[in-house]
């Protein structure tokens, strides 16, 4: 029998909902505590781990020179990185901080306080350090997170499917929202949760990041078709989507890959 | 064979019938004007006026996820076969989707045989269900004559008003209903009127497209490099919406899932579509069909000339299902129409 792998979970800019999916597992989270030993987990432990960890689950995305030190640090003692949640994987929600000019948007949030902070562009785990895994979605879709925690436990490598959500969403034989009048991120999002939110009724808000070759003008005809404006789809992908602006831009920071 | 005559307001009791034999499935209104197979319990849950269903019925008899397998790597490569069964009493196909799990049938008794689809397919009864006007405007089965019925049900349904006339197409379907007391005999005037209808719908169901039908495949050769096949490329998303709506795409992916102990666990396989990016890609990174139009005449090879060669059949059964649910509106009928306007085998 192999050793037991040790498990840590750790969390930057985020709201750690993707964590509080990992308790929400229930019964199959008692099941895999039997296979792994979680050695940090803040949000349901408080013990700590001063050794290598088989696997790092990151949360949250890269926002100011204190995480990115952080972060580089975690790396310099992990094994296998998973990236975890939008924030890791595409920077998410706090993407839309990059469309600010920084300064004013820390007086923004801070105030008089803001010469205590100092903050950087958002960037996503892997535009710091090299990361293995990625488990897409805000929050996770809990059983995507269990193969893919799996996978990295067995070493063997873990394929976000490229293709939209629209082919999970027909497997489950949900009716189009461009039929009922709505707009929906599906066709250019990558797939993976099982179209979770149109299953119960709410539109895809594009949580998982792009697929890799959208057809952005075929798409472009099929919103004219449907009366959407650009602009309108164009600030929906942003809510998640911002950081894509800001491709390689971790070269540009003068942040420089660890490993 | 013969036909039997179940009156209108016997409907329910031949429904709650069924229902009593085991688990049905049916035509059912999901909102929005759509329909999908789902359990019925009664009459009264079935749309018998419906138009066809988001997934056509092969969600039986080859689901999205099914596991082939299960293994134990402490048994080294030796897998247990696995095949998920459950009967099921399939009720209201239409004509086109009879003839699309037909062309399943015949692609997985091909060598190898698929024994998952095999075994599966004979826990399942299916009830055909005619149309008597086209669903509508997107259908294509006067071109393709998949309006009547031919074969591959156990019984089939034709609404004729007051009563629904009932064949008998095989064992099964005779074993179902040979006690229901409720179902007579058709009289010489039932059969007359099944005549009639199917005069009438042989005025209504018209090729759609004005092509020869046997030309198709030679057609669709010729017109490998026409242009219609870059402009719906430019158009499509790659949502592979057209392949899983399909009753004939059956192209499927194996994957091995874990068990969380790590050491036991499924080898399933996926629904999987020639319109998905990764679908032709190699390990090498390079994909043989990585322009959307390559991939768009891939499908439409695959319906109507591929088959054709190698089953002697179509593999599309003018269903509609491709041109309704595809989001950048690429529709079969206006492809084909370009397409035998560029080949020159659009008949004046």
């Amino acid at each position: 029998m192999m050793k037991v792998p040790k498990v840590a979970f750790f969390d930057f800019t985020c709201c750690e909902g993707c964590q509080l999916q990992v308790t929400n597992l229930g019964e199959e989270l008692l099941e895999l505590l039997k296979f792994l030993d979680l050695v940090e987990f803040r949000e349901t432990m408080s013990e700590r781990w001063d050794g290598i960890y088989d696997i790092a689950v990151i949360e949250g995305s890269i926002t100011t020179p204190h995480d990115v030190e952080r972060i580089r640090r975690i790396r310099q003692r992990s094994r296998t990185l998973i990236a975890y949640g939008s924030c890791a994987t595409i920077g998410g929600v706090n993407g839309m901080k990059n469309a600010f000019d920084l300064e004013e948007i820390l007086q923004y949030v801070y105030g008089e306080g803001a010469r205590f902070f100092t903050t950087l562009p958002t960037r996503p785990v892997h535009e710091v350090v090299p990361v293995e895994y990625f488990v897409h979605g805000c929050p996770v879709y809990q059983p995507e997170f269990l193969e893919v925690l799996k996978c990295a436990l067995l070493g063997i490598p873990y394929h976000v499917p490229d293709v939209a959500v629209c082919v999970e969403c027909k497997f489950n034989e949900n009716v189009c929202f461009y039929e009922r009048g709505l707009t929906c991120l599906g066709p250019i999002t990558r797939a993976g949760c099982n179209s979770w939110c149109i299953n119960n009724g709410n539109i895809c808000y594009g949580c998982r990041g792009m697929v890799s070759n959208p057809n952005e003008r075929g798409f472009l005809e099929v919103l004219e078709r449907y009366g959407v404006r650009v602009e309108f789809l164009v600030r929906r992908m942003d809510m998640y989507n911002a950081c894509r602006i800001l491709k390689g831009a971790g070269k540009r920071h003068g942040e420089e890959h660890t490993r | 064979m013969e036909y039997l005559v179940l009156p209108r307001s016997s409907f329910d009791l031949f429904v709650e019938y069924l229902v009593r034999r085991g688990k049905v499935v049916a035509p059912v209104a999901k909102g929005n004007g759509q329909f999908v197979f789902s359990e019925v319990r009664k009459g009264s849950d079935i749309a018998l006026r419906y138009i066809l269903t988001i997934l056509p019925p092969k969600k039986y008899f080859m689901p999205q996820y099914e596991t082939l397998a299960e293994y134990d790597t402490r048994r080294g490569q030796k897998l247990q076969p696995v095949v998920e069964v459950e009967p099921l009493i399939l009720f209201g196909v239409h004509t086109c989707d009879l003839a699309g799990i037909q062309c399943l049938d015949v692609v997985f008794s091909d060598r190898p045989k698929d024994l998952n689809y095999l075994v599966r397919r004979e826990y399942i009864t299916v009830i055909g269900l005619e149309c008597n006007d086209y669903c509508d405007t997107y259908a294509s089965c006067g071109l393709m004559g998949t309006f009547l019925p031919q074969g591959g049900y156990d019984l089939f349904f034709t609404d004729l008003g007051e009563y629904f006339l009932i064949h008998v197409g095989t064992q099964k379907g005779e074993d179902l209903v040979r006690d229901i007391p409720f179902l007579e005999r058709a009289q010489s005037q039932h059969l007359a009127e099944l005549e009639a209808l199917r005069a009438r719908k042989a005025q209504i169901f018209r090729p759609e497209v004005p092509v020869d039908r046997a030309l198709l495949p030679r057609m669709f050769r010729e017109g490998f490099e026409a242009g219609v096949w870059e402009e719906i490329g430019n158009r499509c998303l790659s949502c592979a919406n057209c392949t899983n709506v399909c009753p004939t795409c059956y192209c499927f992916d194996v994957r091995d899932v874990p068990d969380v102990n790590l050491v036991t666990g499924r080898r399933i396989r996926v629904w999987d579509s020639c319109q998905n990016e990764p679908f032709a890609k190699i390990a090498s990174g390079e994909s043989f069909r990585a322009e959307r139009s390559d991939r768009k005449r891939h499908r439409f090879n695959r319906k109507f000339s591929y088959p054709v060669k190698r089953y002697n059949r179509f593999f599309c059964t003018g269903c509609g299902r491709c041109s309704r649910v595809c989001m950048a509106k690429i529709d079969l009928k206006e492809t084909i129409t370009r397409l035998a306007q560029e080949t020159g085998y659009l008949k004046v």
